[in-house]
């Protein structure tokens, strides 16, 4: 029984994390209707931020959460305007933008691995490799605490989205694009700030990601799948959906981990994103007719 | 105040405008051009008589190669509009179906070949059966999402040697005759997927498949089984790439998961076919040989690696912004498309 | 009489496709109700669009009040006070019937303005007031249009716009509509429609706009038009049918 404790427990401190991972992709398809397959290679630009001012100056990554979610943040802007600002304007081609999306993610992975080159990276703050122990059950303190971070980098998202104006014009924008345009949003900003932000939360969840995972440019190949496997549990679009299928498919990887083996732990995602697919395509709380 | 009304000048007004959206049709097809181009590239071998073009002959079938694949594939993304962005799972699947053969029994790929593809048929018919009920951006998460399923499946399949893979044996040739089995097996196979490709164009099969791209409902409401199109689409977009995959496997000599189960493998299907013209018979073609030409250049000025993912990456975000419709799309939209190019 | 609004020359298509608008021409005056009736294809709707900044001019121009607005942004073109009612609607089905007045109201700076407009909506409109709380997606399309239509009243445009507002409607809710229209016309606004059923919505308005090809090709008032027998023939069909 305490196994199984054990087992939920490192499940939700991961999930967390998973979940500001996905937020910010989540963000941008209820805006914009993009997925962004070169989201998870920002989350690790971003990874890269916090661990180079790690190695250089000794920054706590957590510490260094926000200036990677900046960084990040201008990043999104300008590669919306250079690349995504044109295709926002035609509504069509909805498979080109996901294409446009993948080549993006191509050209920061070369980038990234011409400047870094390929070694796997992590970075060592003290806590990474202590751990909290009630009883007969531990949370390793990294995984903890970027749970905590996590969780309150959401909590801010969704007070912004709530109780600001701009949240206020996403939100419409996020329900009907075309009617928000009508009532006096200035749709194309939204546009380019919510990417931003999007971008932004990549950053903040690669702060994170730089001392809870080893990382390295081509991994983000296979975070695609696993964010896409949550964002589609949950329904596409929807914060709150990402949110809970982060932290479901979390723990099921952590059962999978521990009594099949690691190697299959990630299959988890994966599978979980056919039978999704094929089973409940609109996810947990996503809308019946998913218009592609 | 406009009070000049003319009933007849009117209707007139509305024929004219109606006849001229409908367009003119096109002029007669060049049979010439691949008929020309198939006997220089069944004669280019000759060269190996003298030295040093073995590079030539590597290059010659490495596009042949991928002239199959980008040819296959156009079938799937080009004319029904379902991008897969992980077929080379049927690469690998081909490869390592003739490869295991090769490796027990010793008979050549060049004769399993077409059971290679056979074999990744029938997967991609399965395979489709699941994920074809996605549309759009979901079929092709889904698609990458199979093909990191297949890496881990085969990174951990110790009969197939798992991450180190088998090693193949060699044909007891000449050095200087070596490739020229695989050559032709690859041309033969890219004249194949080419013909193939051109056949399905001109059929009632590639037209409901046009249809399924244009407005998948409105094609099942006309009556069209779209489901079983969409099925045989798929399963033969992957049969060529799987008789690509069975003869690279052999040519290399060894069969290993990094070489099939590569995302850029399918980039560059992708890109060949976004480069070129999808959904035109031509426009693979084009985009390959451009592709790796540009791959060349880039890889003797820069070296190879990570520049080269980057450059992939940037060509494909030129061409998607730039010309959606490829090289012979592009030309085609705007009435220049020079004969010898309009394949259709 | 005052040109509220003219359109002139305007030429416009959407993506890269052939021009709908081949030399449109419109003129609005204040304080009337317009409606604009054609044939499918002739760009009605995509006239509207390109005034309300949905859709740019290839070339032309629109002025309002004199002042050029081709080129603005939706947005902006709504602060400058036209607001578009489009054949979709555009409401936001999730949001209740008040939300959706609320969200009708985001350009406005003043709460107080706000909250007394929606009061004022949905007292005038009661049965919007009965289903305040109730989502938009649940409404008839009799009760959407009606939403749709007072929402232009929290923003107190000089122009409405309204696409196609009978589409769908059973003929005893278009009347009502019609009603909703007129009095948009005494609260002091300029209402600029669009209408496939030509006999009903000429027979509604105070002028009218024949669109063919993309061209004006008559334009004046709504009973000239009506009893005109070149746009009987043309786009009435015959003379006998029922409204």
């Amino acid at each position: 029984m305490a196994d199984f404790i054990q087992i939920i427990i490192l499940g939700l401190a991961l999930g967390g994390v998973y979940a500001l991972m996905a937020s910010g992709l989540t963000l941008v398809f209820g805006v914009m209707r993009i997925v962004n397959l070169a989201h998870p290679i920002m989350i690790i630009a971003g990874a890269y931020v916090s661990y180079w001012l790690f190695r250089l100056y000794g920054l706590d990554p957590i510490v260094s959460m926000p200036i990677a979610a900046i960084v990040m943040f201008c990043v999104g802007i300008i590669v919306y305007k250079l690349v995504f600002e044109r295709e926002a304007a035609s509504a069509k081609y909805s498979e080109m933008t996901v294409l446009l999306t993948f080549a993006v993610a191509m050209c920061f992975d070369g980038l990234l691995g011409t400047a870094f080159s390929n070694t796997q990276r992590i970075t060592s703050p003290s806590y990474a490799t202590e751990a909290i122990f009630f009883g007969d059950l531990f949370i390793p303190k990294g995984q903890l605490f970027a749970g905590i971070a996590s969780l309150t980098v959401i909590a801010a998202l969704v007070a912004f989205l709530q109780f600001t104006r701009f949240g206020y014009a996403i939100r419409a924008t996020t329900q009907n694009r075309d009617a928000a345009q009508l009532m006096g949003v200035n749709v194309g900003l939204v546009s380019i700030i919510t990417f931003g932000i999007g971008i932004g939360l990549a950053g903040a969840a690669g702060a994170l990601v730089s001392f809870v995972f080893s990382f390295f440019p081509a991994k983000h190949w296979e975070w695609i799948a696993i964010l896409m496997s949550l964002v589609v549990l949950g329904g596409m679009g929807k914060l709150a959906g990402a949110i809970l299928g982060a932290l479901i498919l979390a723990t099921l990887a952590a059962f999978v981990s521990t009594y099949i083996g690691t190697t299959w732990s990630t299959m988890t995602f994966f599978l979980a994103l056919f039978v999704i697919l094929l089973v409940r395509p609109q996810g947990l709380f996503g809308d019946p007719l998913e218009e592609s | 105040m406009n009070t000049h009304l003319d009933v007849g000048e009117v209707v007139e007004a509305r024929k004219s405008r109606e006849q001229a959206l409908a367009g003119t049709a096109a002029a007669g097809r060049p049979t010439w051009v691949p008929i020309a181009l198939l006997a220089v590239l069944v004669m280019l071998p000759a060269i190996q008589v003298f030295d040093g073009f073995n590079y030539v002959l590597h290059l010659g079938l490495y596009a042949l190669m991928y002239i199959a694949m980008s040819s296959s594939w156009n079938i799937l993304g080009g004319y029904t509009g379902y991008i897969s962005l992980g077929h080379n799972v049927f690469f690998c699947i081909g490869g390592y179906f003739s490869g295991m053969i090769l490796a027990y029994t010793g008979i050549s790929t060049l004769l399993t070949a077409p059971f290679a593809g056979l074999a990744a048929s029938l997967v991609g018919f399965g395979i489709g059966f699941i994920t074809l009920r996605m549309r759009g951006p979901t079929f092709i998460i889904s698609s990458i999402a199979l093909l990191m399923v297949a890496r881990i499946l085969f990174d951990n399949w110790s009969f197939v040697g798992g991450a180190n893979g088998v090693t193949l044996p060699q044909l007891t040739i000449d050095v200087q005759w070596a490739k020229l089995p695989y050559y032709y097996a690859m041309l033969f196979i890219a004249a194949a997927a080419v013909y193939c490709s051109f056949r399905i164009k001109h059929s009632k099969f590639g037209l409901h498949l046009r249809a399924i791209s244009q407005d998948e409902v409105k094609a099942e409401s006309a009556g069209i089984n779209t489901r079983f199109y969409k099925m045989l689409a798929f399963a033969i977009s992957a049969f060529f790439v799987g008789m690509a995959g069975a003869v690279w496997g052999e040519y290399l000599t060894y069969i290993r998961p990094n070489i099939f189960l590569i995302i850029l493998i399918a980039a560059n299907m992708v890109l060949m076919c976004i480069l070129g013209g999808k959904g035109t018979v031509a426009g693979p073609i084009v985009g390959t040989i451009v592709l790796i030409a540009f791959n060349e250049f880039f890889v003797a000025t820069m070296g190879s690696s990570e520049i080269n993912i980057f450059g992939t990456g940037l060509v494909m975000i030129l061409a998607l912004l730039y010309f959606p419709n490829g090289i012979v799309g592009t030309l085609a939209q705007k009435k220049k498309l020079p004969r010898f190019l309009d394949w259709d | 009489m005052a040109k509220l609004l003219e359109v002139k020359d305007a030429v416009a298509g959407y993506g890269r496709g052939p021009d709908i608008l081949t030399g449109t021409t419109l003129s609005v005056e204040a304080g009337h109700v317009q409606c604009i009736i054609g044939p499918n294809g002739a760009g009605k709707s995509t006239l509207m669009k390109a005034i309300a900044g949905l859709l740019p001019l290839r070339s032309g121009e629109i002025r309002l009040h004199g002042e050029r607005i081709d080129g603005m942004r939706p947005d902006q073109i709504l602060r400058k006070g036209i607001c578009f009612v489009p054949q979709e609607r555009a409401l936001f089905g999730k949001m209740t019937v008040r939300e959706n007045l609320r969200m009708g109201g985001f350009i406005l700076d003043d709460p107080h303005v706000l909250g007394r407009r929606i009061d004022f909506v949905l007292e005038a409109f009661p049965i919007l007031g009965e289903r305040a709380a109730q989502s938009a997606g649940t409404l008839s399309g009799g009760q959407q249009q009606m939403l749709a239509m007072a929402r232009t009243l929290i923003v107190e445009p000089q122009i409405v716009m309204l696409d196609e507002p009978s589409l769908g409607l059973a003929p005893q809710i278009v009347e009502q509509m019609y009603d909703i229209v007129h009095m948009l016309r005494e609260k002091g606004m300029t209402v600029l429609l669009v209408e496939q059923n030509a006999v009903v919505g000429l027979s509604n308005a105070d002028r009218g706009s024949v669109l063919d090809l993309g061209k004006t090709l008559f334009e004046g008032p709504a009973s000239d038009i009506l009893s005109d027998p070149r746009i009987q023939e043309l786009y009435l069909g015959k003379p006998t049918q029922a409204a």
